[in-house]
């Protein structure tokens, strides 16, 4: 479903020099699977995710993302959403003065008119979301706030993933959804993420430690380390990572 | 700065349409219309965008909702000397007596070539009213209107004025309100600008609880200027000021803010507070802006801000992440932006209406 060819990439700088971020990243997602890239700090992770979903100022020098066989590097970040890519932000942006729901409700329609369909009615859209709020615990208060406005960290990351139940994309980046989040609301969140699991749909789960995998139970696990993929293996990889930490893969990328 | 300055064709048939004796003709004739030299005006030159004005008489009309109570010579002179002219060359001026719950509408509409206009608004003690204007100024066009309100004692105003863009047109629309201890005034003014549009507020706030709240936003795109301009003079004690303005300009959009509060030595305990923010929507879109405090009492609570801006980069990814059209994300977040001198307004179909014309602008626009 998402596979990612030696990728490299930068971030393009004020003076014109990129420093290169990723230094030949290749990984595949095939549907239904859910992957973890796991790494240090520094070593690309959320690099990885701005490039994925083609955030301004990260520049693809390098290698392919294909998605379902369509080269992604090109697209508008809008466009790649309308494809059905989703990423969960490690910091979700506030916005003051837009609500919630009138916001979804743009955003949804919006895709559903780059991809030829039609309309979701505006009863429709209220059903789906408080049933939607209710499994995540969001209140109806919470839910006529502007986007993330006077969130904690762990609301905005639930937030999250109610924008991703309700805009049901096909496949899902967590860009350490696991931060800032209490045990309880870790398991929330985590419980919200399994309900998306189907044969349809992959995911990448990005994240430093160990917890937020003991819930949504990957198939496989990358380990990142300066640009790369250094190692893949099974859940038993994040384990080991969460006994013996990073060392060993710092020392040999560099 | 005295030196006599060579008249336009224009200004030279304003000075003949002024009797002889007037003090305003001698004026004119040595300082020639508002121009970048005046502190005043310097972001906004009156003589270049009147520069090449046709000296025609145009046909300007404030059409009201209903008839004037009475038609009078001005017994009080406005101090500007734009509102000056105004009362000078438009006519007896048109007095409204407003009663209690009355809205009163008053659409200007100025066709090519010059025209002027005063009316008088009065609000007596005690009574609620609304007043709605509209400036619509077509292309070749100029229109120089005066508006004198006096707000009696626990009287309450909402004043909306809307301001259609017009490319070719200038205009000039200056207010003076007299508020009276315990008055309530809610202005909420939206814009768009004009080839020149000067919107100008003085107000003189007599305190005593009086309450005035200045809000505007104003939008403005390609070759269109708006420069609003206010005076406030706190006389009396306890008088409160709240005046938020915000303006986003697209390319080639020039907007002026010039807020002025000034609070006598009398007008203790007064709380004037000043704020304007700008979005730049673009690299050639202009914003300036000069806030100023002046203060000769001790114990008051005054405080003014001005920031300008761009569009929050982060906040434009984030929505085109979640599926929103570049252009569409930064409509809603101007809008957003743009809305909240428009939410103080009390009544909901009109602050629908306004927001909705806002929206509609946005997206003629983007």
């Amino acid at each position: 479903m998402l596979r990612i060819e030696n990728l490299h990439a930068r971030i393009e700088a004020e003076d014109g020099d990129g420093r290169e971020i990723l230094k030949g990243v290749s990984l595949q997602v095939p549907a239904g699977e859910v992957h973890a890239v796991m790494g240090p700090n520094g070593c690309g992770k959320s690099t990885l995710s701005y490039v994925l979903s083609g955030r301004d100022g990260y520049e693809v020098t390098g290698g392919e993302i294909l998605f379902d066989g369509d080269e992604l590097s090109e697209l508008e970040p809008e466009e790649r959403a309308a494809k059905g890519l989703f990423l969960s932000f490690q910091y979700p942006v506030e916005i003051p003065g837009v609500p919630t729901l009138t916001f979804l409700k743009e955003a949804l329609n919006a895709q559903l008119k780059a991809r030829d369909e039609g309309e979701i009615s505006a009863p429709d859209f209220m059903k789906t979301a408080r049933e939607t709020a209710k499994q995540l615990g969001i209140s109806a208060d919470m839910l006529k706030r502007p986007v993330n406005v006077g969130f904690s960290g762990g609301e905005k990351k639930r937030m999250e993933i109610f924008q991703a139940l309700m805009l049901q994309p096909r496949f899902l980046i967590l860009d350490e959804t696991d931060s800032g989040l209490d045990i309880d609301a870790l398991k929330t969140v985590a419980e919200g993420v399994n309900t998306l699991r189907s044969e349809k749909r992959g995911m990448l789960v990005i994240t430093h430690y160990q917890r937020l995998l003991d819930h949504l139970k990957p198939d496989v696990v990358h380990v990142m380390a300066d640009g790369r993929i250094v190692d893949t293996g099974g859940p038993e990889l994040a384990h080991q990572l969460e006994r013996e930490g990073y060392d060993k893969y710092v020392g040999e990328a560099a | 700065m005295t030196v006599a300055v060579k008249l336009s064709p224009f200004e030279q048939s304003l000075v003949e349409a002024l009797p002889a004796s007037a003090a305003l003709r001698n004026e004119l004739t040595e300082r020639g219309l508002p121009h970048r030299r005046v502190e005043e005006w310097k972001w906004s030159d009156l003589r270049v965008a009147l520069g090449r004005f046709e000296p025609t008489a145009g046909a300007m009309s404030v059409n009201a909702s209903r008839p004037a109570d009475e038609h009078v010579a001005l017994d009080r002179q406005p101090f500007e000397l734009m509102p000056r002219l105004a009362a000078a060359l438009g006519g007896a001026c048109a007095v409204y007596d407003l009663t209690d719950g009355e809205t009163l509408e008053l659409d200007l509409q100025a066709e090519a070539g010059a025209g002027h206009g005063v009316l008088a608004i009065n609000l007596p003690a005690g009574v609620s009213a609304r007043v709605e204007e509209r400036y619509r100024v077509a292309d070749g066009a100029f229109a120089n209107l005066a508006i004198l309100i006096t707000v009696a004692e626990g009287a309450e105003l909402t004043r909306i004025v809307q301001q259609d863009a017009a490319p070719g047109g200038v205009l000039v629309a200056t207010s003076g309100l007299e508020i009276e201890a315990g008055a309530q005034i809610n202005q909420t003014t939206l814009a768009f600008g004009a080839r020149l549009a000067r919107l100008e507020t003085h107000v003189t706030h007599a305190g005593h609880g009086a309450h005035f709240d200045l809000g505007a936003a104003y939008l403005l795109g390609e070759g269109l200027h708006l420069d609003q301009t206010s005076v406030v003079r706190h006389t009396g004690p306890h008088g409160m000021l709240s005046q938020l303005s915000k303006g986003a300009c697209a390319r080639g959009g020039k907007g002026v803010f010039q807020g002025k509060i000034h609070v006598e030595r009398a007008a203790q305990k007064t709380d004037a507070q000043m704020q304007h923010r700008g979005l730049l929507l673009d690299e050639r879109s202009e914003i300036d802006s000069k806030p100023e405090l002046k203060i000769y009492a001790d114990d008051v609570l005054c405080a003014h801000g001005n920031a300008l801006g761009a569009i929050d980069e982060d906040a434009l990814f984030y929505m085109r992440q979640r599926g929103l059209p570049e252009p569409k994300a930064r409509a809603l977040l101007t809008e957003s932006f743009l809305s909240e001198p428009l939410d103080a307004i009390g009544d909901d179909a009109t602050r629908e209406r306004l927001t909705g014309r806002l929206r509609e602008r946005l997206a003629a626009l983007s």
